[in-house]
């Protein structure tokens, strides 16, 4: 088995990269792949916690189900500071972390890197 | 022979054109996976040539595909496939993948 690597850029609610992002996260697990997930500008919204969306699927909720489950997710703290999101409100396992730091040796550490952006 | 897995998320009218994959790709294998709108490419009869015309294969994902009613307009050119496929094909079918 290797080690996905995925990344994105778009919100969640923009459109619907972070649930395919999610989808073949959950697929390549459940193959006993490992993967991780690095996200930045509005995707730094993946690891929000209290996400309540009405009428669409709840991508933080998938989100923290699959942390749980071995599932790395990290985003960008300079993109959440200016977006106004601070250490504390991540989704229990998640990371705000940086694209120096983290993504470079997530992106390092990965057989395949996938980009989910438009 | 080297590969590459072209990663396709929007619509085909947002893509001026398919010069990248062709350029990108060059004598590699070159496969094609369309999530999201970018599913719509099957059902544009000059999009969909000349999509055909700059891949080996072309992958398309059948949730994307059945969220907007397409299924009906995939051709024999088109492999339709589901989420664990789209893995193997990522992990273990291509080198690399570059999302246009």
């Amino acid at each position: 088995m290797g080690t996905l690597c995925i990344q994105l850029r778009s919100g969640t609610m923009m459109n619907m990269d972070s649930n395919v992002a999610v989808k073949l996260a959950k697929a390549a697990m459940d193959k006993g792949h490992k993967v991780t997930m690095f996200g930045y500008g509005e995707a730094v919204t993946l690891i929000k916690d209290g996400q309540d969306p009405k009428r669409f699927p709840n991508v933080g909720k998938e989100i923290s189900k699959m942390t749980a489950e071995g599932l790395e997710v990290v985003v960008c703290e300079t993109c959440c500071v200016a977006r106004g999101i601070h250490r504390g409100e991540e989704i229990r396992g998640t990371k705000i972390g940086s694209l120096t730091n983290d993504f470079s040796r997530m992106a390092a550490e990965a057989d395949r890197l996938v980009t989910i952006a438009r | 022979m080297p590969s590459k897995l072209f990663i396709l998320l929007k619509s085909p009218h947002e893509y001026r054109d398919l010069d990248a994959v062709a350029a990108l790709g060059g004598d590699d294998r070159v496969g094609v996976l369309l999530f999201e709108d970018a599913t719509l490419f099957p059902a544009l009869k000059d999009r969909r040539d000349e999509l055909i015309d700059v891949a080996d294969e072309i992958y398309v994902m059948g949730d994307d595909l059945d969220a907007r009613g397409l299924r009906s307009k995939v051709g024999k050119e088109f492999q339709v496939i589901d989420y664990p496929r789209a893995v193997d094909l990522i992990m273990d079918e291509f080198d690399q993948t570059i999302t246009l």
